[in-house]
């Protein structure tokens, strides 16, 4: 049975449509990211989901029940705000039993769920403090503990952490990701951070201009992006995009012309126009005598970061490049480097940007 | 380095010195006329107007006695009269200004901007436009000579300027915090008295000050609405000790005016940080 299903899902605000029809089945317990750039509808179809913006099209279904028109305290979801959005005149304990009282539930129940919750997000001690007096990390547990008293079916995260400082944001990712394993409920967790995408997803749905671009677990997308809007936008440094052109065939092999660099492939059928080839930074290898010959790069820029050295460059042809080499290497700026990489990791994309599958012949 | 100090706004003590006494000369000019009616309050009847010293020569209490008893009804009276009335007022205007404002602010409904529109056209409109059409409104509902008139409409949210307050202040409380609620299964009743009305004390307590402020020193529509002196404001009460035909009492008067900018005085100092408050966070002008 499927947790939480979106049928043919829009969103029109008057005559311009934000959302053009998603279809999407989760699983019970699954942990869904929702990734995109901003604009791209994730927050939406998140607030669809919760019941804050009314559905214009499509069938939303949760635990098999259409859900359009049932109000938000009765969709079985509990949503974490990105602000939290405590209420800053209540205690700790009031924020968490808000919604329970509304419910009108036993004050022993109430005690026993807050407490409860309290003690999983280790917060019992802070019960009757007021938001204002706890930190940001703290204020983040009880958003966190406010949805959890309520037992929901769907937890649903809206960029939660991203007013919390970089250490404290890893160290909270790790803990929604072992909250997600002891309680089990479904997810859905909306960000623009691809690292959080990509840490705390058992399925991440890459969204561009009111669709969804993929959806696939972090390492299908990693791996076999779609096409070259959900390449760029997952991997840091992003995927570099170069031009090539098809220079000859000879049956089902084809040569491709980058920079002056041929490189023969398989399985691009027609004469196409705008090919490029996208290769990630760490696939890119420099002076090493396995791989495909790349051609040469010209370091213009080189950033040491202990693990890691990212050298930025551009092609023969003036085309920048990024690669990201493995461990301290000595590169100083304006160094030529002989790049190679495995063609099996290399991506071709076509001039509409779709991913086409070829092999190295 | 020479001794002579320059303070971080550049002046010399001296240009201070003369900038504060400039200051304080002004202040005491504006001033003037309350404390020579204070101290007029302790004077006898014949030196009210024979000297412009602020200290009576003769200290009595007298006016006080004459002013609180010397009419057909105690002036006592007439406080409790306006206290019942200003009461009102604020309960009124805090319980439908805020719901009106939070019906604006939270809620959708038709004609919604149309409706705002009107409201705050509504504060536009000079009272006195609208004085004698209302006049015979209460007189057909018998209103006349009572207090309905001065607290009813509080009631209804008449009082836009209020209305407009809140939502300033209301537009100021986050959204999430409602959709939270919303969350948590409140409609917006519950929204409202449990999340925004908590959230609203410094709005709340300037309003309310205002309303009482306003109401307490209202001369003109308890003159038009009440006839009969049991039913006089305090603010009424004063009137009667100026007579044009007979002797005016301007003892009584002094000293009963001194006694009814008392609780406005207090009241003041007890929620000026609130009130204070309560601009900043709104931008109030007015």
């Amino acid at each position: 049975m499927t947790s939480l299903a979106l049928t043919g899902i829009k969103k029109s605000y008057g005559a311009i449509d934000i959302i053009h029809g998603v279809d999407l089945a989760i699983e019970p317990g699954e942990f869904v990211v929702f990734v995109g750039p901003s604009g791209c509808g994730k927050s939406t179809l998140l607030r669809m989901i919760a019941g804050l913006e009314p559905i214009t099209g499509g069938e939303l279904r949760i635990a098999g029940a259409r859900m359009n028109e049932v109000s938000a305290a009765e969709r079985g979801i509990a949503m974490v705000f990105q602000s939290y959005a405590l209420y800053p005149h209540m205690s700790v304990y009031k924020n968490m039993s808000f919604g329970l009282e509304t419910a009108r539930m036993p004050k022993a129940e109430i005690d026993l769920r807050v407490r409860k919750a309290a003690e999983i997000l280790q917060i019992t001690k802070l019960l009757d403090r007021k938001p204002k007096q706890l930190s940001g990390g703290q204020r983040q547990r009880v958003a966190i503990g406010r949805a959890i008293v309520r037992d929901p079916q769907v937890f649903l995260f809206d960029e939660p952490l991203s007013n919390l400082d970089a250490e404290l944001r890893v160290q909270t990712r790790v803990e929604i990701a072992k909250l997600h394993a002891d309680i089990g409920a479904t997810m859905i967790y909306v960000t623009h951070d691809q690292v959080e995408a990509m840490t705390l997803a058992d399925r991440i749905v890459v969204l561009n201009g009111g669709r969804i671009e993929q959806a696939g677990t972090p390492l299908e997308i990693y791996n076999t992006p779609a096409n070259r809007f959900v390449a760029g936008f997952i991997g840091s440094p992003k995927m570099n995009f170069l031009n090539v052109s098809v220079d000859g065939r000879a049956g089902e092999a084809v040569t491709l012309d980058l920079a002056g660099t041929k490189l023969a492939v398989r399985g691009i059928d027609a004469r196409p126009e705008g090919l490029c080839l996208g290769v990630r930074p760490e696939h890119l290898d420099v002076g090493s005598d396995r791989g495909t010959p790349l051609g040469a790069m010209i370091a213009t820029h080189v950033e040491q970061l202990g693990g890691q050295t990212i050298v930025y460059g551009s092609l023969k042809d003036r085309q920048p490049i990024v690669a990201t080499l493995n461990g301290q290497k000595s590169v100083r700026a304006g160094e030529e480097l002989r790049l190679t990489a495995d063609l099996a990791q290399c991506h071709v994309f076509d001039a509409g940007g779709r991913r086409v599958a070829v092999q190295s012949a | 380095m020479t001794e002579t100090t320059v303070d971080a706004t550049g002046s010399s003590p001296l240009l201070r010195a003369f900038a504060y006494a400039a200051v304080l000369a002004v202040s005491f000019v504006m001033l003037y006329p309350l404390l020579w009616m204070v101290s007029s309050s302790f004077k006898p009847e014949n030196e009210i107007f024979s000297t412009t010293s602020l200290i009576p020569e003769t200290f009595t209490t007298d006016a006080y006695r004459r002013g609180w008893n010397g009419l057909s009804v105690s002036f006592g009276w007439m406080f409790l009269n306006s206290t019942v009335i200003a009461l009102l007022a604020v309960v009124g205007n805090l319980v439908s200004c805020s719901m009106a404002a939070y019906a604006f602010t939270r809620l959708q409904f038709k004609g919604r901007s149309f409706w705002f529109a009107l409201m705050l056209g509504t504060m536009m409109l000079p009272q006195h436009a609208v004085l004698i059409p209302q006049y015979l409104m209460f007189l057909n509902f018998g209103w006349v000579n009572t207090i309905l008139p001065l607290v009813v409409p509080k009631f209804l949210a008449i009082d836009a300027f209020f209305i407009f307050l809140m939502i300033q202040f209301f537009r100021g409380i986050p959204r999430d915090l409602d959709e939270a609620a919303v969350m948590d299964g409140a409609g917006p009743l519950r929204i409202f008295f449990k999340i925004i009305l908590p959230l609203s004390t410094p709005v709340l307590a300037t309003a309310a000050v205002f309303s009482f402020i306003w109401t307490w020193d209202d001369f003109f529509a308890p003159l038009i609405y009440l006839n009969d002196i049991e039913k006089y404001t305090a603010q009424l009460g004063l009137r009667t000790f100026v007579d044009a035909t007979a002797q005016s009492d301007w003892g009584a008067l002094l000293a009963m005016s001194t006694l009814t900018i008392l609780p406005i005085f207090i009241l003041f100092v007890v929620f000026q940080r609130l009130l204070i408050e309560g601009i900043a966070t709104t931008g109030m002008k007015r």
